[in-house]
């Protein structure tokens, strides 16, 4: 018998984060490893009348690219991708990785030869969900590799995956629901702040935020979800942070990493392991040096690092800035081919300050409306 | 470390088969229990200069939307696969199937259905192939169902498979640039025939097939490969004919099919098992009744029946001759939806006469083609 998580899955899946209508064109993105998954989303995306297209990603691809490619063969992208971004109702991307791992050899400026390539890819398919014309989602299927990660036997793994989704409950989607309201007070409550000011050990960093939109995540364009983020203002960003948890970007893992920033760009990188590839990454164009997007990590399921930023950045009492790309939805201006969410710990010696006024503590807000 | 044998496939059908060029979009399909071959001809084509991406699918699914899909979403194309038919320069099929009996039991109206929706877009591929815009070559990736099917067991198989291919030797192309000379000056040699004429067990058929073209199938567009056919002379068929492999259609098999023709048509049609399905066949439409190839099959490394039309029709020592769609490059005029190739055994005691004189007995052509003369000009 199936795991009766993976349907519940696939059905909050479909049916609640990307609502899948009669008609709809979703395409489904995944590797060999999540087929079962892929046939159950299947077969719900055509009880939900939508039309359900499956691309299985090759293992071996990228690196075969960042090995024997040419500059030319690098730069380029299929017509494939292009088309989907294209023509998509719902794109749904299900990571499922056999080797967590495998890129940490690949030359970091191949790899951002390929990133600058599908910048207009990942545009295009903000630009067309701003207009609400396409819906994404990434969620992830538990292999191995990703227990591995974490340091989990893959049965411990999936428990945490399917917990943090909350399809350990009966009704998640319902759960999902009440969830996004509490998300959604706190993003507009927040919406009122002109600055915040994050302070921790090694962290002493001011953001402005007015004028800006906070938006909550609740399920719909990650899964599992659960923060509440927004697009700082672009030259305000003052101070300096030292970020608690090591990044996983790229196939592979940079630790121990420290930014201070002057008038909102980085003007002081360092990373205790992977300094070469942060200094490249941000390198790769003018946006890569300021803050994409600041965010409150709100789900209490995940208190585990499990150096994944689809789990990470979500741990209930942690704060992740990413450099690179803003979300246009929050009012955001930053572009730049790279989005590269870095996670800190809050929950232990801690508090954030709204103009002044400290509102969080120790991985808590103190007032929650 | 990926199966030797697996790299010299890649490179065959990238270099040999496709002959892809620098710059030139190149798919990838198949399934996903072909990724290792599927990887090793990413990586040929990378070496290449070319810009490869893999479109595998997933087994199952196509079950899955026959049974719990509705009649809209069975027919349904989507955009971006119009789009990508369109932009491709190269194309590769693996067939790799994990079961090859999953349809037996779906309902026949909408598997029906998909096929022919399905059929469009492929009418299209071979619209631009015919045109030249696009290259494209179709081979296997060995699987325990093929092997099953075969019954055989997988490594026994992948022996068989290789060894068809001749990627279990070092340099495969420069066997099948010698097989393409050969097949070309068999070709040369049967374009002044008028008529065929096939004896064997149950069998003694007169084909036609004055002014057609007869083409080497010399492993361009499919791997592995190794026949000369045609298109006959679509009012030209008379006689009887006796397969002795069971015939297989879309999974389904018709087993001791014996069809007599007059006047280029089926006029009775008998067979041990499947008999419904032979008549639901014939009568598809018009074209369905007469023949649309001839064939010759002459890969003697392929030495036995595994229900795979892949390499059955290339099998040492046969005849296949098809019902319906005929190739307009050989200058067949016949069309019909069906191309059901059937395959007459002639290893044991088949004789092909042309126009008269005996040049085929036993599953061997009597005489060598004029090799020298095709070399000279290939």
């Amino acid at each position: 018998m199936a795991d009766p998580r993976l349907e519940r899955l696939a059905d909050v899946v479909v049916n609640y984060s990307a609502a899948v209508q009669p008609g709809d064109l979703v395409v489904l993105e995944a590797t060999p490893l999540a087929a079962p998954l892929v046939r159950e989303t299947y077969r719900r995306v055509l009880a939900a009348g939508g039309h359900p297209e499956v691309r299985i990603a090759v293992d071996g691809v990228a690196e075969a690219l960042l090995d024997d490619g040419n500059d030319a063969q690098l730069g380029w992208v299929s017509p494939a991708r292009i088309e989907q971004i294209e023509h998509a109702d719902v794109r749904i991307v299900f990571e499922s990785e056999y080797n967590t791992r495998s890129l940490s050899d690949a030359d970091p400026a191949r790899q951002a030869l390929v990133q600058r390539a599908r910048k207009r890819l990942g545009d295009r398919l903000f630009e067309r969900a701003a207009a609400g014309e396409l819906r994404w989602l990434v969620t992830l299927w538990p292999t191995q590799a990703a227990a591995q990660e974490a340091g989990m036997s893959l049965g411990e793994y999936e428990d945490f995956v399917f917990r943090a989704g909350f399809l350990d409950r009966d009704d998640p989607a319902a759960a999902w629901r009440e969830f996004g309201e509490r998300l959604d007070g706190l993003a507009e409550w927040l919406g009122r702040a002109r600055e915040l000011r994050v302070v921790a050990d090694g962290t002493d960093l001011r953001l402005g935020v007015g004028g800006r939109t906070w938006v909550a995540s609740s399920g719909h364009e990650n899964f599992p979800d659960g923060d509440i983020f927004t697009g700082p203002v672009e030259t305000s960003v003052n101070g300096e942070i030292a970020f608690s948890f090591p990044a996983a970007f790229g196939g592979r893992v940079i630790e121990g990493v420290r930014l201070r920033f002057e008038a909102g760009e980085v003007v002081e990188a360092s990373a205790r392991r992977g300094g070469d590839f942060l200094q490249e990454m941000l390198a790769l164009d003018d946006g890569a040096r300021r803050v994409g997007e600041f965010a409150f990590g709100l789900n209490d399921a995940i208190t585990e690092f499990t150096l994944n930023t689809l789990f990470d950045e979500k741990i209930g009492g942690t704060v992740h800035l990413a450099l690179g790309k803003s979300y246009p939805e929050t009012g955001g201006q930053n572009t730049s081919a790279l989005h590269w969410d870095l996670v800190t710990d809050l929950r232990v010696g801690s508090e954030v300050y709204a103009d002044g006024e400290v509102v969080y503590r120790d991985g808590r807000f103190l007032d929650l409306p | 470390m990926t199966d030797p044998r697996i790299e010299r496939l890649a490179d065959l059908v990238v270099n040999y088969s496709i002959e892809l060029t620098e710059d030139q979009v190149f798919r990838i399909d198949g399934f996903a229990i072909a990724e290792p071959l599927a990887l090793a001809i990413y990586r040929a084509a990378l070496r290449a200069g070319a810009r490869p991406y893999t479109n595998l699918s997933l087994d199952g699914l196509a079950e899955i939307l026959v049974a719990e899909g509705s009649d809209d979403q069975i027919i349904y194309l989507s955009p971006v696969q119009w789009a990508e038919i369109e932009e491709l320069d190269a194309l590769v099929t693996i067939w790799s199937e994990t079961n090859t009996k999953s349809f037996t039991r779906s309902d026949e109206t909408k598997h029906g259905a998909l096929i022919a929706a399905q059929r469009k877009l492929s009418n299209r591929r071979w619209e631009r192939i015919a045109k030249g815009e696009l290259r494209w070559c179709g081979t296997l990736h060995p699987t325990h169902a093929h092997a099953q099917d075969a019954a055989m067991s997988l490594a026994d198989y992948e022996a068989f498979f290789f060894g068809a291919c001749h990627t279990d030797k070092d340099d495969p192309a420069s066997h099948w640039q010698e097989v393409s000379h050969t097949l070309q000056a068999r070709a040369d040699d049967l374009a002044s025939v008028q008529e065929l004429r096939i004896v064997g067990p149950g069998t003694d058929l007169r084909v036609g097939v004055g002014g057609r073209t007869w083409i080497p199938a010399d492993g361009r567009y499919n791997m592995p490969d190794g026949e000369v056919f045609t298109s006959p002379v679509e009012t030209e068929t008379e006689g009887e004919i006796r397969y002795t492999f069971p015939a297989i259609f879309q999974g389904r098999e018709v087993e001791d099919v014996r069809l007599r023709f007059a006047g280029g048509s089926v006029v009775a049609a008998e067979s041990s098992r499947g008999q419904a399905y032979l008549r639901q066949l014939l009568d598809l439409d018009a074209g369905a009744r007469i023949l649309g190839e001839v064939a010759f099959g002459l890969n003697y490394e392929i030495d036995r029946f595994t229900r795979n039309i892949l390499l059955d029709e290339k099998i040492g020592g046969t005849m296949h001759l098809a019902l319906g769609a005929a190739f307009q490059q050989a200058g067949g005029k016949n069309s019909s939806a069906l191309h059901w190739d059937m395959i007459c055994d002639l290893r044991e005691e088949g004789e092909v006469y042309a126009d008269g004189e005996l040049v085929w007995k036993a599953g061997q052509f009597l005489e060598a083609a004029p090799v020298a003369v095709a070399a000279a000009r290939g």
